[in-house]
């Protein structure tokens, strides 16, 4: 675990070392997450006197509203995604998801209202979410680097399915019994969730009634908010969803550090390739059941490949979505490519030869250059590049311009990748 | 009520003394076929399967000629006949994609046709294909079951063993389709109504399935994978070392199909018919169930399941050609699924098009129409 470092104010040196000592004394059982009858001294602090908080309240509710005063003074500024927007008012911020599904037409919008402060009019009842959230359920393994390295893990009450989990603290967590799985999509257990009794349930959403946990998690009452982070095709614009996460939180601030932090190694990195003399081809994926889905020239994958220096065979496709593809024409256009990224969850390439003899064909496989981003695999097959890495595209970056350009990056030790033997 | 037999199923039947000449089968099954017999016997007919043959030639060109990649034609023609092409890999598309992919539709094909026909004839049931009844179920959880649970590497299964995991797999498929066959048949012996036998059809494949999700629920992901890897139906996954597996054990079957024609002639006029003509009814059945499953399993077990053909082609057959004599409908049967497979295959790679469509979406688009015919007309009938 760790812990965000604040140095701007004395206040926020105060509330460090503060949470640092409740953290280090109550190891086992750290700050009771359901105790805000009795105030925390972050709490007094900032509640005590009615005069300007100087840091967003991150535990228990207000004591006495003042309608004169913003309790948000750390503010969220969202620079990189075009998924979600934030607006600040004095005792309630509104957060919108643009895009809360693939081709959602209507934007879903929620008011987090700080816990302590009157609800605002003219929103519908399930808009409305009390913060800061002492009770969390996480139905992707997508939140958890965010939660973790925000500290907020001890907020965490439920997931969707431990056995895909990477995050040691998560799996301990779970192991004793602290973490209730509640299974996904439509088939959620319902039950379990309203006994988990949460503030919050965050969840994805593919648009489809019947095949969604969000409208059964909603009907029955419970509070439900959708990330679209899945959707945004910028690596570095997908890990600023981490503040999307922080809102609900009042954590702005240790995000707004986070986010800073990656961005700026993500900026350095690319820009160190920005020179690279040559820019190797490469494709990535292999047939799944008669077909290859080949990522879209504007995906997530091909704007990494981009940015690592490299020329994605497929980068004059305009879509996002992956394109579904004869092995054929892979064959024709990739044979020669110097790399071949992502192959799933074929291990070896005497294994992917086994698959399918062709793939023997590639120009890569007889180079050796076949990566795959499975080097951080749990024993259940759960892959920490679709978690940890949603929260480090600097990390994947340093990774593919390691594999692309060995030279300009002689220390750095691969983390998601390793090359197939 | 199915073929061309009209009303006249239940009538008596005049029954000549049998003779082992093919001839006097002939004869007989004509008096069954008679009342609505339009062509003239074997001549056309002969035009008819040189018509069918030359079709089946085109369509194999035709496979190796387009695809998703655009090889000018002058081009295939130069690779076929050993020459280098414009792009050097353009020989490898011909020889590694399209030449497999094209035997392996013409013999999957061809083999989903025959077995559909085996068991429409066995079941004496105008619905009844490898689906209905539950045998590619059955086929499934075969593989399932070595894929999911024999699996000792953690990586792909048939990547450890090789060739003998291509045997395996065939293996296991043809056992899960015959043990689905044979319940099916053990129940048909009690049970006289067709609907009955294709509901009970369903249901074992509904059995199957639920076990296939079972083992897949408990299964590690990577299992999962390769299992999903299998499971869509397509003939473009099946490679050279695969074929030396496909290619015999398929011409076994149809092989062992081809030399039951009489029985299976014997039997469209009901069990006792059939002793009466001297056929060894338990020796055809099994023959017929060997034959079907070895058929069915093999194709279910390489190219995954693949949907209608198996209850289409046999219909298109009987009324393309008027009769419901095997020795006609088993070859003509062969013919046309496989120029059917060539063709619904050419279709789902879109020509010219790098997208490709799921092959079951265009078999399902050709062969529910010819269903729903057949159902129709049976409502008219009864």
């Amino acid at each position: 675990m760790q812990l965000p470092i604040l140095k701007r104010t004395n206040a926020h040196a105060i509330i460090t070392l503060l949470l640092l000592v409740a953290l280090l004394t109550g190891c086992v059982a750290p700050v009771a997450p359901t105790s805000d009858a009795t105030p925390t001294p972050a709490n007094e602090a900032a509640a005590a006197t009615n005069a300007a908080p100087v840091a967003n309240l991150t535990e228990g509710c207000l004591e006495n509203y003042d309608a004169t005063v913003d309790y948000f003074p750390e503010k969220a500024t969202v620079v990189e995604t075009d998924g979600f927007t934030v607006e600040y008012y004095n005792h309630y911020k509104v957060v919108t998801v643009a895009t809360p599904w693939q081709g959602a037409t209507e934007p879903l919008q929620y008011v987090l209202v700080q816990c302590g402060a009157p609800t605002p009019d003219n929103f519908a009842a399930d808009q409305i979410i009390e913060v800061p959230v002492q009770r969390f359920v996480g139905m992707s393994t997508t939140y958890l680097p965010f939660l973790d390295e925000l500290g907020l893990l001890d907020r965490l009450v439920g997931i969707d399915d431990v056995t895909y989990v990477s995050n040691e603290t998560v799996v301990q967590m779970a192991a004793d019994g602290k973490l209730t799985s509640i299974g996904y999509g439509a088939g959620v257990n319902v039950e379990q969730a309203l006994d988990l009794d949460p503030d919050l349930i965050m969840t994805y959403a593919m648009g489809a009634a019947d095949s969604d946990a969000h409208p059964v998690l909603t009907e029955a009452g419970l509070k439900v908010v959708v990330n679209a982070e899945w959707l945004d095709p910028s690596p570095l614009a997908r890990s600023e969803w981490g503040k999307f996460i922080a809102l609900f939180f009042n954590k702005e601030a240790a995000a707004e550090a986070m986010f800073a932090e990656t961005a700026m190694r993500y900026n350095e990195l690319k820009a160190l390739t920005a020179d690279a003399e040559t820019k190797p081809t490469v494709f990535t994926d292999s047939e799944y059941q008669g077909t290859w889905y080949m990522p879209g020239g504007q995906s997530f994958v091909a704007r990494y490949l981009a940015d690592a220096g490299a020329t994605y065979l497929w980068a004059d496709d305009v879509s996002v979505a992956s394109q579904p593809l004869a092995f054929e024409a892979v064959f024709d256009r990739a044979q020669a490519a110097e790399f071949w990224l992502n192959i799933g969850y074929i291990g070896s390439l005497a294994d992917l030869q086994a698959a399918d003899a062709r793939y023997a064909d590639f120009a890569a496989f007889q180079s050796g250059n076949v990566w795959n981003n499975n080097a951080r695999i749990n024993a259940s097959g759960g892959n920490d590049y679709y978690e940890s890495a949603i929260a480090h595209p600097d990390i994947v970056l340093a990774d593919l311009i390691k594999i692309f350009h060995p030279d300009l990056l002689p220390d750095h030790a691969l983390v998601y990748y390793q090359q197939l033997k | 009520m199915w073929g061309r037999r009209g009303g006249k199923e239940n009538a008596p039947t005049p029954l000549r003394p049998h003779t082992s000449t093919p001839l006097s089968l002939e004869t007989t099954m004509s008096t069954l076929t008679i009342s609505t017999q339009t062509w003239p016997r074997l001549g056309l007919r002969r035009l008819a399967l040189a018509g069918l043959i030359a079709a089946l030639i085109g369509a194999f060109l035709l496979s190796l000629a387009i695809g998703s990649v655009n090889i000018p034609l002058d081009n295939v023609v130069r690779i076929l006949l050993g020459g280098v092409p414009d792009r050097a890999t353009w020989a490898d598309i011909v020889f590694k994609f399209r030449l497999p992919k094209a035997l392996t539709a013409t013999l999957g094909g061809a083999a989903l046709a025959v077995s559909g026909l085996q068991m429409q004839t066995l079941f004496r049931n105008p619905l009844a294909d490898p689906f209905t009844l539950g045998v590619s179920s059955g086929a499934s959880l075969g593989v399932a079951l070595v894929i999911l649970s024999v699996g000792a590497t953690g990586s792909l299964l048939l990547a450890g063993l090789g060739i003998l995991g291509d045997f395996g797999l065939a293996a296991a498929a043809g056992l899960g389709a015959a043990l689905v066959l044979s319940a099916v048949l053990l129940v048909a012996r009690r049970v006289q109504s067709s609907v009955t036998l294709l509901i009970l059809g369903l249901m074992f494949g509904y059995l199957t399935s639920a076990l296939v999700s079972l083992l897949i629920y408990f299964s590690l992901p990577d299992r999962v994978q390769s299992f999903s890897l299998w499971s869509a139906g397509s003939f473009g996954g099946v490679t050279w070392s695969q074929l030396r597996v496909f290619l015999p054990t398929v011409v076994l079957g149809l092989a062992v199909a081809g030399s039951i024609t009489k029985a299976l002639n014997a039997l469209l006029l009901g069990e006792t018919y059939a002793r009466s003509l001297g056929v060894n009814i338990r020796r055809a059945r099994f023959l017929i169930i060997l034959s079907a499953s070895l058929l069915a399993g093999t194709v279910t077990a390489f190219c995954g399941p693949i949907g209608f053909l198996g209850v289409a082609v046999p219909h298109l057959c009987r009324n393309l050609f008027n009769t419901a004599d095997h020795r006609i409908l088993l070859p003509t049967s062969m013919l046309l699924g496989a120029i059917l497979a060539l063709l619904t295959d050419i279709i789902a790679q879109m020509p010219g098009n790098q997208f490709v469509l799921p092959l079951n979406v265009i078999t399902s688009l050709f062969g529910v129409p010819v269903i729903v015919w057949v159902i129709l007309r049976q409502r008219k009938g009864a």
